[in-house]
């Protein structure tokens, strides 16, 4: 089982494996006419090709020439696709194209094919590695290329070079540097784009492109370059258009660098093979027919490219390629004495910044001090990259490499920033773009953000613990004081006459005594205030009279805030006498109304109260009539008195009846008032 | 036969009473005028009465910390007894403490109207004043309750801390340091003068009077955690952590003093013990937008961009008028590709005074 597994994977291996066809008729035998169709374009296509191989070697453009060759080796390429040394030479134009990326797949094919199909294959399929990114790949392949290529002649710099690319890429990669670059794909067709000067406020945008624009094309098909404008909306570039007016010609018009108040553009034009750089201005809405620079610049003995203004605008720096030198171009500048007269001086270079190789576009920035010029020397990671010098003390700096992603091992080139710095537009031939050179949107990071972080405190206590007086006042003894008038009369319990008297009142809950006064003596009333809900006692002092004592209380929230009280005193001194006025008998009899009961039970109380008192009731009557029977009507009167009270309990040994008839009055008979107080009952106090 | 019994005494009661006071006469006028003067008197005291038995009702609610109740209470003894200055004073502080500060400065008002010379009653207006955030009365009432009772750390203390409000830093020490000569032992006013130093820029004075506050009282989270945020400011980031940890020691749920261990974590470059930090703090106070900004920092830090701004969000969301929220945001929404959001977080971060917000705008949002 072991030994048919193996046998089945070495069929397919064998199967899998593509073999190199060459071009011999003996391969054609059925296609005559197509092999020899194939055999002729190729040899069409080495022409060219051998042109453009002696340009590049030259450091010099290619010109149409891998083109050229190219549609002639596509031809053959139809006929037969598995011939190493034809896919090669395919793979070769592409490289040497503004679309590099389509060189990979027919090199790695030759590599495949016939890794020996031509001396400079391991050359080409290193670079179709490095433009894939296998760096170390590539690494190898340049190796094993400079191992076998022995002639003594310049290729080997770009050998090297290519190996310091691979190098310098490989840790670019690994260290990108702080930016996005972004195809700004409403800006770019399949076509080239290029050449982006971006204004400094970063609303319009300037760029080239060969797409279709109505001119002649070429014998390959491709358009001219012309000029075109966009203007940004809501983060978006609009279709790019052509600049009308004299601008764009039937030759190749390319811009290179808008002023930085966006009103004078300089541009480069190629008319019968001569690049010399032109300046336009904005006058309007118009941009002027475009002037050659002063010869100092665009002279006529050289190539003149990729111009741009200085901050000042009293400088122009740009490229020249220079025939004598094996540099390819180079950044000269040129000054002027008069802004007016335009005086250019005779140019500089500026060795400084100048590589072994083609330098390329340049961008003064706003800032005077800085510079960014693409050049594909020392420090690229393929192609053209972008880098940066800083005029330090009037001299420019060695280039630096802008590095990864703004740079890749395609080319990359052109530079024009917002005036911020914040974003800037490029052009790159890299992978994945929309085809040929596209224009790219470059956002630096700046220097890497810090995060704000925040620490919280309770700076203030009183945060925490608020710091409040909390203590109120404190709670109180609730007071109900509610008072009752307290008012009185001390009358003789018999006569009801007013006495006067001491009273004290005592707070019995206390025992003390609250008041002490005397009641009026001619009314007996007295008139005080008492706090209500209290048992008090009252002491009732008269001379002559039975002290008098007892308790009484004043409720507690009474509606009725008074309290009336009579005082009775009863009379106990020897010798007086009081009469009774309301006691009633019928005229001339002796039987008492029931009128009289009140008064009699007064008296019978008191002398039930005073055990020890003896009394004499006496009648007495006016002087009208017979004496002998008012003297009898009398006794009996007193007599009836003396029954009702004996009736009433009252010992009849303490009481004496006696009648005086008209012979005590007390008052004058003269007068019926007279009599009418003569008239009465009284008794007497006799002992006690 | 026992029911009969009250009823018979009552009878008998009535009697004796009837017995004893008869009326015998109509009132004179003048008896009259005197009657109805007690009449008067009796209901004025029981008005008084009433009003002292809401009172002590409303002193019970407030030892219950029922203030609403307690100022119902109160409100009822001012309307029995409208002179019980009292009733005024304890309605007034019930209301500061319901956080009812214009009721209490009207309240107090009335009560200064009745006794101009109650000092408490000017330092609690003034408590009514600070609550409404009008300063500037506020400190016309301490300093009034200053005059009526220069002994009051309290009056002192408040003071200190409305200079501290108003950015007065020095004015706030100094009356600081006058409560702390009248009341030694009052660690606030240590802590408050430590912090007025401290935004005087005067960090070793700070740190003495925190450490003060600490000696007299070594349970205080809030001071160490003062203490740690000081250390911080002088780069003292080991005594900062160590004050930091003693804080999360006396309190394990002090959400501040995770979230500022944190920042110190960071800072020092530990970027895995400061998220936990800041995850602590926001597992104790879900709605922190400050430990949630900080975590969108950190997120930033480690590259976690997308973490970075799901956090940011929150704290923005939390806290609106957080701008090192918005700083951070707009951070995460550049490095996520949102270039239009992130001008916008900046530009929001430097209205509210971010510096970093106005720098970020400057260079990144500008033409």
């Amino acid at each position: 089982m072991k030994y048919i597994v193996t046998i089945i994977t070495l069929t397919f291996g064998l199967m899998t494996f593509a073999q190199n066809v060459e071009f011999k008729s003996s391969n054609f035998k059925d296609d005559k006419d197509g092999y020899k169709a194939a055999v002729d374009a190729i040899k069409a296509g080495d022409e060219f090709f051998t042109l453009g191989n002696e340009a590049v070697f030259a450091v010099q453009s290619p010109g149409m020439n891998f083109g050229l060759a190219l549609r002639e080796y596509e031809k053959a390429q139809k006929f037969n696709p598995d011939n190493a040394e034809l896919n090669y030479k395919i793979g070769v134009c592409h490289a040497n194209s503004s679309d590099q990326e389509k060189c990979i797949p027919f090199l790695k094919k030759a590599y495949k094919l016939d890794p020996e199909c031509d001396p400079f294959l391991n050359y080409y399929y290193g670079f179709a590695l490095q433009l894939d990114g296998d760096f170390s790949a590539a690494k190898k392949a340049y190796d094993a290329f400079a191992n076998s290529y022995k002639k003594a002649d310049d290729f080997s710099k770009f050998v090297s070079k290519r190996k310091k690319e691979c190098q310098i890429a490989t840790n670019a990669v690994a260290s990108p540097v702080r930016a996005w670059v972004d195809n700004v794909k409403e800006l770019n067709t399949p076509q080239n784009e290029y050449g982006p000067s971006v204004s400094t406020d970063g609303a319009e945008l300037i760029l080239t492109s060969n797409r279709p624009n109505g001119h002649t094309p070429n014998e390959l098909g491709g358009y001219d370059d012309d000029i075109y404008i966009s203007s940004l909306s809501n983060g978006k570039w609009s279709k790019p258009k052509a600049i009308d007016g004299p601008v764009n010609s039937e030759s190749d018009d390319v811009s290179n660098n808008l002023s930085y108040d966006g009103t004078k553009l300089l541009m480069h034009r190629v008319v019968d093979g001569q690049c010399d750089i032109f300046e336009s201005e904005l006058k309007g809405a118009d941009w002027t027919a475009p002037e050659k620079l002063a010869s100092s610049i665009s002279s006529s003995r050289a190539n003149e490219r990729f111009a741009s203004y200085s901050a000042d605008g009293w400088s122009i720096y740009f490229n020249r390629d220079n025939a004598n030198r094996s540099n390819g171009y180079e950044v000269m500048y040129s000054s002027m004495q008069s802004k007016i007269q335009k005086n250019y001086m005779a140019a500089q270079m500026i060795s400084s910044i100048n590589s072994k190789f083609n330098e390329g576009p340049i961008y003064v920035h706003l800032d005077g001090e800085t510079m960014y010029i693409a050049s594909e020397g020392d420090g690229s990671l393929g192609g053209y990259d972008i880098f940066v010098s800083e005029n330090i003390n009037g001299t420019w700096s060695e280039p630096k490499n802008l590095g990864y992603p703004i740079n890749t091992q395609y080319d990359d080139f052109f530079f024009s920033a917002t005036a911020n710095g914040k974003y800037a537009y490029i052009a790159s031939n890299r992978a994945g773009g929309e085809g040929g050179y596209d224009i790219y949107k470059v956002t630096f990071w700046g220097t890497e953000k810090e995060p704000v972080t925040a620490t919280e405190d309770y700076l203030l206590a009183s945060i925490v613990n608020p710091i409040a007086d909390n203590s109120i006042e404190e709670s109180v003894t609730v007071k109900k004081k509610s008072f009752t008038v307290f008012k009185g009369i001390t009358i003789d319990a018999i006569s009801r006459k007013p006495v006067e008297a001491e009273i004290e009142i005592t707070d019995n809950t206390s025992g003390k005594v609250i008041e002490t006064f005397t009641t009026n003596s001619a009314t007996g009333k007295f008139i005080i205030t008492l706090a209500s809900g209290k048992n008090y006692g009252i002491a009732v002092k008269a001379e002559g009279y039975l002290f008098h004592s007892e308790n009484f209380d004043i409720p507690k929230g009474s509606s009725d805030n008074l309290v009336n009280k009579v005082i009775e005193l009863k009379n106990i001194k020897i010798g007086s006498k009081i009469a009774l006025r309301n006691i009633f008998f019928d005229t001339g009899k002796s039987i008492l109304r029931s009128e009289s009961n009140a008064e009699l039970d007064r008296l019978v109380k008191l002398m039930k109260d005073v055990p020890n008192l003896k009394v004499e009731i006496s009648g007495h009557t006016d002087n009208t009539g017979s004496a002998k029977l008012n003297e009898q009507l009398s006794q009996d009167r007193a007599e009836a008195v003396v029954s009702y009270l004996t009736k009433k309990g009252i010992a009849a040994s303490r009481m004496t009846a006696k009648g005086y008839g008209p012979n005590a009055p007390i008052a004058s008979n003269a007068t019926a008032d007279g009599r009418q107080q003569n008239r009465r009952t009284e008794f007497e106090i006799t002992g006690n | 036969m026992s029911l009969n019994k009250p009823i018979l005494f009552a009878v008998f009661a009535m009697a004796i009473s009837s017995a004893s006071f008869a009326q015998l006469e109509e009132l004179t006028p003048e008896e009259q005028a005197y009657r109805d003067s007690i009449q008067a008197l009796n209901e004025d005291n029981a008005a008084i009465a009433s009003s002292q038995e809401a009172y002590n009702r409303g002193v019970e609610l407030f030892g219950q910390e029922k203030y609403g109740a307690a100022i119902q209470e109160f409100k009822k003894s001012i309307d029995f007894d409208p002179k019980f200055t009292a009733a005024y004073y304890n309605k007034g502080v019930a209301e500061n403490k319901a956080k009812k500060h214009k009721d209490a400065v009207k309240t107090l008002s009335t009560l200064i109207e009745l006794k101009g010379d109650y000092s408490k009653a000017f330092f609690q207006r003034g408590l009514g004043y600070q609550g409404l955030n009008e300063y500037a009365k506020a400190e016309e009432d301490y300093e009034k309750s200053i005059k009526l009772d220069p002994t009051n750390p309290k009056a002192y203390y408040n003071f200190g801390t409305l200079r501290f409000l108003q950015k007065d830093y020095e004015g706030a020490a100094n009356y600081f340091s006058k409560t702390i000569e009248l009341d030694k032992e009052n660690v606030n006013a240590y802590n408050d003068r430590g912090s007025s130093y401290r935004m005087m820029g005067k960090y070793a004075q700070a740190i003495s009077d925190y450490e003060a506050a600490i000696a007299k009282n070594p349970n205080l989270a809030f001071v160490l955690n003062n203490l740690g945020t000081t250390k911080s400011k002088t780069k003292d980031y080991k005594g900062a952590l160590a004050a930091f940890n003693r804080a999360i020691s006396i309190d394990a749920n002090f959400h501040l003093a995770y979230n500022n261990r944190g920042v110190v974590q960071m800072n020092q470059g530990r970027l895995d013990d400061a998220e936990k930090d800041f995850k602590k703090a926001l597992s104790i106070k879900s709605d922190y937008a400050t430990a949630e900004s900080n975590l969108s920092a950190i997120y930033f830090k480690k590259k976690e961009y997308k973490k970075a701004l799901e956090h940011a969000n929150k704290a923005v969301k939390m806290d609106k008028s957080n701008s090192a929220a918005y700083v951070n945001r707009a951070n995460a929404k550049e490095m996520t590709r949102d270039m239009i959001g992130a001008c916008e977080d900046w530009l929001k971060a430097k209205e509210l005074g971010s510096e970093a917000g106005k720098k970020y705008y400057a260079e990144n949002c500008a033409n």
